[in-house]
């Protein structure tokens, strides 16, 4: 217990370059958390819309992709594209971008990082969008449909905004998750902030000034970095959840194999 | 791809022995998971507000951690403190000590969800304070919390392959599936046989919520 607060040992926060370049590896993680949901978002209400639709073989295929990606571990699928994908083709990125993006964006793996990150969760979102659907009264679909409108006017104008309202505050815990998930890029190396603590506690002197810093102050510190930006949206969660059941007296569906869905206070 | 069945048969026994591997990571995480978040669950329901506090205190700490942060700093950063783990020792206190985060919520939401009245009926048919929380409370409790820890299992499951692909390089499934593809250059096909082996993992537990879901759960 001493040695971890022994102010000695965290002199290195405030000495060279060791604390704006940790958190400008943090910055790279939310980016590409907030990249990936954007499209996880896209995706999944396609994927989600090809579960429900009423053609049996779209179904069994949109539910077949859907379960099989959210059941394998996401360390697993970001490897597996990393090391099986073409090397081709992440030449081809690295050729397209050259030196215009940040330097975390210009290697050509964060491509399988990125589809990885974004199959993954779209399959969750697909899962979580579902969810809300279906948990929308029937009577919701079939009164659009009594007063005539055909099947996509009933969706786009009934059945999704009432349901994807529903699934808000199961998003932003699904954001949390990924959120911790950026960090995993690092294996597949992604210059994010595992990476470039990494460099600090090595204090690397090639790629920067930097002060040597003891591995358990340092990676402590990035966990509390995580743990504030992720309390803050768990907070948020929270608040929309309340909200949402005071105006739907509704309560939020628990959904198969994701360990943020499962913290619904009662 | 016609070599995939032969990537299997001439690779069934790393292939086996990291499916094992990971099944015994799974088990222990699984059994810690438990112990601490049974203990930590109780913290969060008990009647007094400094344990409440601690309880909060450990379940927002650890489920808003990363998992791969968590094993820097039990595994390199208390290592450099002067306290060195073994890989499995340290690997499956991270994933359980994670998870018994989640697992505290759950327990706690479940103890709330059984209604006052139930406790008050009880005594007023003359059980006892025990038999109360023995023969009422708790049996449905635990129905309640049965099909969330069952989430935390398949999530757990999937967790369990940041071990093996971190720095504790332990020959879990993973680890092995990447040995054997760096070994024969077969990336596609390889993975594909370590995909499976997840699958029947999250699958069988799968299965088994639903089965138990069904058997046991009282819906609310």
């Amino acid at each position: 217990m001493g040695y971890l607060v022994d102010p000695e040992n965290w002199k290195w926060i405030t000495s060279g370059s060791n604390l704006k370049f940790i958190l400008e590896g943090f910055l790279v993680n939310i980016e590409i958390a907030l990249i990936a949901m954007v499209f996880a978002l896209i995706f999944g209400l396609l994927l989600a819309l090809a579960r429900l639709s009423n053609n049996k073989v779209v179904s069994f295929i949109a539910g077949a992709w859907i379960d099989v990606w959210r059941n394998l571990p996401l360390l697993f699928i970001l490897l597996g594209f990393a090391l099986a994908l073409p090397g081709a083709l992440f030449q081809a990125w690295e050729e397209l971008v050259g030196k215009s993006v940040p330097i975390a964006f210009q290697s050509g793996r964060i491509v399988a990082a990125l589809l990885g990150l974004v199959i993954y969760n779209s399959a969750v979102m697909a899962e979580i969008m579902r969810a809300g659907i279906v948990s929308l009264e029937r009577g919701q679909g079939e009164a659009a449909a009594a007063l005539g409108l055909p099947y996509w006017k009933s969706m786009r104008l009934v059945v999704l905004p009432q349901g994807l309202r529903r699934m808000v505050p199961a998003t932003v815990s699904q954001l949390i998750t990924l959120n911790k998930d950026t960090t995993l890029i690092s294996i597949v190396a992604i210059r994010e902030v595992l990476k470039h603590t990494k460099t600090v506690v090595n204090a690397n002197p090639f790629l920067g000034d930097f002060v040597k810093a003891p591995p358990l102050q340092a990676y402590l510190f990035v966990g509390l970095l995580f743990v504030l930006v992720n309390l803050a949206l768990s907070r948020l969660s929270q608040r929309l959840e309340i909200k949402q059941r005071q105006a739907t007296g509704t309560k939020v569906e628990s959904i198969t194999g994701i360990e943020d869905q499962v913290a619904a206070p009662a | 791809m016609g070599d995939l069945f032969a990537i299997l048969t001439r690779n069934f026994d790393s292939f086996s022995a990291g499916f094992l591997t990971t099944c015994r990571l799974v088990f222990v995480s699984f059994a810690i998971a438990m112990a601490v978040g049974t203990l930590i669950g109780g913290l969060r329901a008990a009647p007094s507000k400094a344990l409440n506090r601690i309880g909060a205190i450990y379940v927002e700490f650890f489920r808003n951690i990363p998992l791969l942060v968590l094993i820097y700093i039990v595994y390199d950063g208390l290592a450099r403190g002067g306290l060195r783990l073994s890989a499995f020792v340290a690997g499956t206190l991270c994933l359980g000590l994670y998870t018994a985060a989640y697992v505290a919520e759950s327990i706690r939401s479940g103890v709330f969800a059984v209604g006052k009245g139930q406790f008050d009926a009880a005594l007023s048919l003359g059980f006892t304070q025990g038999e109360t929380l023995r023969k009422i409370v708790l049996p449905q409790a635990i129905r309640t919390v049965i099909p969330p820890l069952g989430n935390l299992t398949i999530a757990m499951i999937k967790n369990s392959a940041i071990l093996g692909g971190s720095l504790l390089a332990i020959n879990d499934l993973l680890l092995n599936g990447r040995l054997i593809a760096n070994n024969n250059a077969r990336y596609v096909q390889t993975f594909f046989w370590a995909a499976v082996g997840y699958l029947i993992l999250t699958g069988a537990a799968t299965i088994a919520v639903r089965v138990l879901e069904k058997r046991l759960v009282i819906k609310r």
